[in-house]
């Protein structure tokens, strides 16, 4: 509790929980929708903002409003899975070939830099046309998550490597503090903003890369997702025949979450930062 | 520190140097065609296409990949930047809006013998190679020979049923055939392609000809090679001084624009915003990008001047085809219960806003196959009936108000109804009958669950997965969709699935239902099914599903559609009548077996801007094919008027 | 002598590794793919217009499968594929054939290493900069809505980034060109009217990626920044009297930026993949359409030479910052 009272006391953190509140009501509307998301046909078209239809309704006869619930809800979904899933082996994999160090670290970065020296967008290009048919969000997640994981683990094993050469850690081992201590108690708070900061960069990327495949057509558009409702705007030439809403929908709400995430972050390292956390407690 | 840095960056500095000279090697061949394009010029500074002079059209097959070789007689040289449509001349040209093909190389039809074991050809006189050479006999007995020799070029195996090949006399060609086969001289009727004829004197000379890159090409079309961009965004072409002498200038004159530049633009928004700019004359866009271009650009226009019926009448139909070998497709009730439980009506308003023809055959609306044959099949479509009774009645699926219904949406929608409504919204289609449909599933064991949704006879939840192919935008995208809707509503758990290996998995029999053209799409131009029918043809399934068809990818045979088959194969190509007799007779089995279902006549939207060039062949005015991807793009030129900005 | 024994040949042996590993990946999963390529090939040859004999398309299928190798055991094509690699030929590309790959990625490809590294480097300069003010000077105003503006352009979807610059700058001024590498009619030359004309085709496809590099560069430079300045080393130069100025060049930004330096080389090994959107909406030539294409239309031996030249510089990208960053960071000691 007192954790949070000092997060909130940071402008950026009460910002962009502002947000994320308004997502998550978003996404629980969800539950109430009138209509099915995967419908087409179920209103007037390319109508403007309204009283009846908030946001307007698109080319294929949706409710963008409604829409939109959902595309925020499996975007999200979706990339906090993702993100989740890539940081936790980049986390197993960083630690233990940078604690370690040897054989075990000479194979798992072979391993890591074998996937990371692969064009990203090659391998999710072609594992998209394979998997086509049974493209859903869960193996979406799966695909994303095992493909983005090097970066990060290399990244970890860097900053743990510098930090084993660091006094304290020295310290500690003459003191006879036990490996596993050590690493938990000493490196992670030098190590949580860098995972922070990188499940952040996670999630954006995923968003952004699911954005890109929708709009070359490789993701499945029936599911509705924030990438599909700019791809199916920009089909039906939205942005030309003047149908803004139907564009700007997405965008800022893709927009507003990338913001909040990075509000979020931002504030949350700065407090777990180990030398500000000496700050404040010189400053009460 | 300092010197650490300097010490990364110089080395990265070095990497890339590397890098960018090994690249800068690698390209050869700009040297060589720089050169190349000196000489054409004839050492005159280039400065540019003049606007007033010049034409603009896009390419529809994308990025050129083989920008330097013009060698269409082997793989894919993307013949549509200008080689088909400016630089070849076939012996024959489809020509589907005037209904009768375009005898440009060929003065005549081919003559065959009696049992269709020779065939005589005669060609046009005076007709000249773009480097003052005659086009004699020899050239296309010299094509035929060397196609038929060498392994790997296009049309190698289809010409090994040729025997021998001589050149009767300076301008007549006999091929003798190792069979008898009355359609040998459709591989010269060029319909968006054909087996063009080969210069001799070049090829003559060429060791290998299948790595030979033809470059620069010669013309036998009104235009010769301009220049290119090496890596294949744009292609230019320019008017050839002795233009008379090619089968263009000689039938129809001389083609206006001097210049005619063949450009890629991936992007249809980009191809709006180049219209609006009058950088492009002549352009390929979704409807949406039409009616955006249209709104921005008071001197853009469709082939009609009202949108958006833009469409071009092109000889295609698009619908679904059917995996009838597996259940329950193999069931034709069922097939035929898919087919009630669709609203065409509702289809054509979801993909395309009421702006395509429907179709009931697998002929397309246009003026011929209009007369020639859904005149004389509409009594027996009326009269036709289901194997069900509805009210003690033998239940009639053919709906002749179904285009009236169309155009009551489009008129609610609130765009103008064209006068030739027959040609624009197609004269009939089948009902819309849920209830027929439901009764027939019923009695093949289907069932329904409570929440109205299909199951299958063993019990389980019926699903359809429909196959497209993966640009949305695209007719059949669209379609596939609008169908998916049409039979979810019914209660079937239908799914549009894109991929880019629709192709193959339906050629591999690894599909339920993939809209596509239910058969192969028809001349335009001529009644005749042969190549269409053949692909049914029962020698050609192949029944294990999972392993490659070359037949077609419904896998459905009839004896009755064979023996057509055989009928078509010893009827002559000018016998008319009988040709339409064997196809009606074919559409009636189609139609009671219904393996592949046509829906509409497929749209391809043509835009013009009117700022630089008129005359266009729109409705008004249909002179000529309107495409400018099309072979006969050159037949058009000589009637384009320039405005002189 | 002994860091070479010790560190370096292992190093060497280890890029030897992970490359032929990552090659060896990429060949076996286009293969994965249910698409044949002669079989598409001929697929679009047949669906653009030329006729249809069933008969002879079988036929026709096997001979050029034969042709292209493709008949043989996938180990013996394995095989063949390395022998080929060390005289620097891909083989043919299928689906442009007879044109070897080599050459469609010659002529693609300093096209898309020109605009990326240029684009690449200059966002780097500015966006540190940009950033490392921000982080260090945070109290100024006129910093902090720059900060914000950055905050709210990273997150926009490129396309749209890309769309809304072509929009402003083509529909509305009419200043730029429409897309292309230069002008339709024009002359690959060494010539300042050519250079020009490049310049002004790749400019708004620059400032569309500069937008989204400069803002990712700004927002981590600004974070390193930001956990330097709390450094004791800083507290003590302020303390000792330091410039303000010399503290930010020489003490803060030397430190920071030396992940910086890291980023920079490992994204440039990425330029060999191209940039796909770039190029498809300003037609833009480049190597990331080509590389699409050859995906589309499973072009194995297109996509094993882009993808293994791709490889290659990633993986060299990553041996220079693990030879070199060692002598930069001396706290790393070499294990």
């Amino acid at each position: 509790m007192k954790t949070l009272r000092e997060l909130f006391r940071d402008g950026r953190f009460r910002v962009g929980m502002a947000v994320f509140l308004v997502l998550v009501v978003l996404v629980l509307l969800t539950l109430f929708s009138p209509y099915d998301p995967t419908e087409w046909s179920v209103v007037p078209r390319d109508r403007p903002p309204s009283w009846e239809h908030l946001l307007g309704t698109t080319s294929m006869g949706r409710d963008v409003f409604w829409q939109m619930t959902f595309a925020v809800r499996n975007s999200l979904v979706f990339a906090a899975a993702s993100a989740a899933l890539s940081r936790v082996i980049a986390v197993t994999v960083g630690l233990i070939a940078g604690y370690r160090g040897g054989v075990v670290d000479r194979v798992l970065m072979l391993i890591t830099d074998g996937i990371l020296v692969i064009p990203l967008f090659l391998i999710l290009v072609m594992l998209a046309m394979l998997v086509r048919e049974h493209m859903n969000l869960v193996n979406m997640v799966l695909l994303f998550g095992i493909v983005s994981w090097p970066w990060g683990a290399r990244l970890i094993r860097s900053q743990i490597l510098s930090l084993r050469e660091r006094e304290f850690t020295y310290t500690a081992i003459l003191s006879g503090v036990p490996a596993r201590k050590l690493v938990f108690n000493e490196y992670f708070p030098f190590i949580i903003p860098l995972v922070l900061s990188t499940f952040i960069n996670n999630m954006a990327w995923a968003m952004g890369m699911e954005i890109t495949l929708a709009f070359l057509g490789l993701t499945n558009l029936v599911i509705p997702t924030l990438g599909a409702m700019i791809r199916w705007a920009v089909t039906y030439q939205a942005m030309l025949l003047g149908f803004w809403w139907w564009l700007f929908t997405p965008i800022a709400v893709a927009i507003a979450t990338f913001v909040a995430l990075y509000l979020v972050s931002v504030s949350i390292s700065v407090y777990l930062d180990p030398r500000a956390r000496l700050q404040r407690v010189g400053a009460r | 520190m300092k010197r650490k840095i300097l010490w990364m960056l110089v080395s990265w500095l070095i990497v890339v140097a590397f890098v960018l000279t090994s690249c800068g090697g690698a390209v050869p061949g700009e040297q060589e065609e720089e050169e190349e394009e000196e000489e054409e010029e004839e050492e005159e500074e280039f400065m540019g296409f003049p606007r007033s002079e010049t034409l603009y059209a896009d390419m529809v097959t994308g990025r050129v990949t083989s920008a330097g070789n013009f060698n269409e007689w082997v793989g894919w040289k993307n013949r549509d930047r200008g080689m088909q449509q400016l630089m070849n001349e076939s012996l024959w040209t489809s020509d589907f809006i005037n209904g009768k093909g375009i005898a440009g190389l060929a003065t005549g039809p081919a003559e065959y013998n009696e049992d269709f074991t020779q065939v005589t050809f005669n060609l046009r006189e005076g007709v000249y190679w773009s480097d003052g050479v005659e086009l004699t006999a020899d050239d296309m007995v010299f094509t035929i020979e060397l196609l038929r020799d060498t392994p790997g070029m296009n049309f190698n195996a289809e010409m090994q049923v040729v025997e021998n090949a001589y050149a009767a006399d300076r301008y007549t060609v006999v091929v003798e055939l190792t069979e008898s086969n009355s359609r040998f001289h459709t591989y010269f009727r060029d319909f968006w392609g054909c087996l063009w004829i080969m210069p001799k004197h070049v090829f003559e000379l060429v060791e290998d000809p299948i790595t030979f890159e033809y470059n620069p090409p010669l013309s036998l079309g009104p235009y010769v090679l301009h220049s290119y961009d090496p890596v294949g965004m744009w292609t230019a072409w320019v008017i050839r001084d002795d233009w008379e002498r090619t089968p263009t200038g000689m039938l129809y004159g001389k083609p206006a624009p001097k210049y005619v530049v063949y450009r890629h633009i991936d992007d249809p928004s980009l191809r709006v915003i180049a219209m609006v700019r009058h950088e492009l004359d002549s352009s390929f866009m979704p409807i949406e990008a039409l009616r955006a271009t249209m709104s921005a650009n008071s001197y853009a226009r469709g082939k009609r001047t009202e949108f958006p019926w833009a469409q071009a009448g092109a000889p295609t139909v698009n619908g679904h085809i059917f995996n009838c070998l597996k259940p329950p497709f193999d069931n034709v009730e069922v097939r035929w219960a898919l087919t009630l439980a669709i609203d065409i009506v509702e289809l054509l308003a979801i993909s395309n806003d009421g702006g395509a023809g429907m179709s009931v055959l697998n002929y397309s609306n246009v003026p011929l196959y209009l007369e020639l044959i859904y005149e004389p099949m509409e009594e027996w479509l009326v009269n036709f009936t289901l194997d069900i009774e509805v009210d003690g009645e033998p239940f009639h699926p053919y709906d002749t108000d179904a285009p009236a219904r169309l155009i009551e949406y489009v008129e609610a929608r609130g765009y103008p109804i064209p006068e030739d409504t027959d040609h624009v919204f197609g004269v009939g289609w089948w009902k819309y009958a849920p209830d027929v449909a439901a009764r027939l599933l019923e009695r093949n064991g289907f069932t329904q669950d409570k929440d109205g949704m299909w199951l299958l006879p063993d019990g389980t939840p019926w699903k359809i997965e429909l196959l497209t192919d993966p640009v949305p935008g695209h007719d059949m995208y669209r379609s596939s969709f609008a169908t998916s809707h049409e039979w979810r509503k019914f209660g079937i758990d239908a799914v549009s699935v894109p991929s880019e290996m629709a192709a193959t998995l339906s050629s591999n029999g690894d599909f339920d239902v993939y809209p596509s053209r239910p058969i192969l799409e028809p001349y335009g131009d001529h009644p005749d099914e042969y190549k269409q029918f053949n692909q049914l043809h029962s020698q050609y399934v192949e029944p294990v599903l999972g392993e490659r068809t070359w037949g077609h990818a419904c896998r459905w045979s009839d004896p009755r559609m064979d023996q057509v088959i055989a009928d078509l194969k010893v009827t002559d190509w000018t016998d008319t009548d009988r040709l339409v007799e064997l196809g009606i007779e074919g559409m009636k089995i189609l139609v009671e077996e219904m393996p592949s279902t046509p829906l509409f006549t497929l749209l391809d939207l043509v835009s013009w801007d009117t700022y630089y060039w008129t005359n266009w062949p729109g409705e008004e005015n249909a002179y000529q094919v309107p495409f400018h991807h099309w072979p006969n793009f050159k037949y058009l030129l000589p009637f384009l008027e320039a405005t002189g900005r | 002598m002994r860091f070479i024994r010790r560190y370096l040949i292992p190093r060497l042996i280890q890029y030897v590794l992970v490359t032929s590993l990552g090659i060896t990946v990429v060949f076996f999963i286009p293969r994965l793919l249910p698409v044949d390529p002669v079989e598409r090939m001929v697929d679009i040859i047949q669906a653009r217009g030329a006729t249809i004999d069933p008969a002879a398309t079988e036929e026709t299928v096997r001979i050029l499968r034969e042709m292209y190798g493709l008949e043989e055991g996938l180990l013996k094509q394995y095989v063949s594929f390395w022998q080929r690699l060390f005289t620097g030929d891909f083989g043919p590309s299928i689906f442009a054939f007879p044109t070897p790959a080599t050459e469609l990625i010659g002529r693609a490809l300093p096209w898309t290493v020109g605009l990326l590294s240029v684009t690449l480097v200059l966002s780097w300069i500015i966006g540190n900069i940009t950033g490392g003010l921000v982080g260090y000077f945070g109290r100024s105003r006129i910093l902090k809505i720059f900060d914000g503006i950055v905050m709210f352009v990273r997150p926009l979807p490129y396309y749209i980034a890309a769309m809304l610059i072509i929009i402003f700058f083509v529909y509305l001024l009419g200043v730029f060109p429409v897309g292309g590498g230069y002008a339709i009619g024009g002359r690959i030359a060494f010539t300042w009217s050519f250079v020009w004309d490049v310049l002004k085709h790749a400019f708004l496809p620059a400032l569309s990626l500069m937008l989204l590099y400069v803002a990712t560069n700004h927002q981590t430079m600004r974070l390193l920044v930001q956990s330097v300045k709390d450094e004791d080393y800083v507290r003590y130069a302020k303390i000792g009297g330091v410039k303000e100025g010399t503290i930010f060049t020489r003490y803060v930004m030397r430190t920071a930026i030396l992940p910086q330096i890291t980023a920079l080389t490992m994204s440039f090994g990425y330029i060999f993949g191209g940039a796909l959107i770039t190029e498809m909406v300003f037609s833009y030539p480049g190597i990331g359409s080509l590389l699409y294409l050859a995906i589309v239309n499973s072009d194995y031996n297109l996509i094993m030479g882009i993808t293994t030249i791709s490889i290659v510089a990633i993986a060299t990208g990553i041996l220079i910052i693990d030879l070199l960053y060692p002598l930069v960071d001396p706290r790393i000691r070499l294990k």
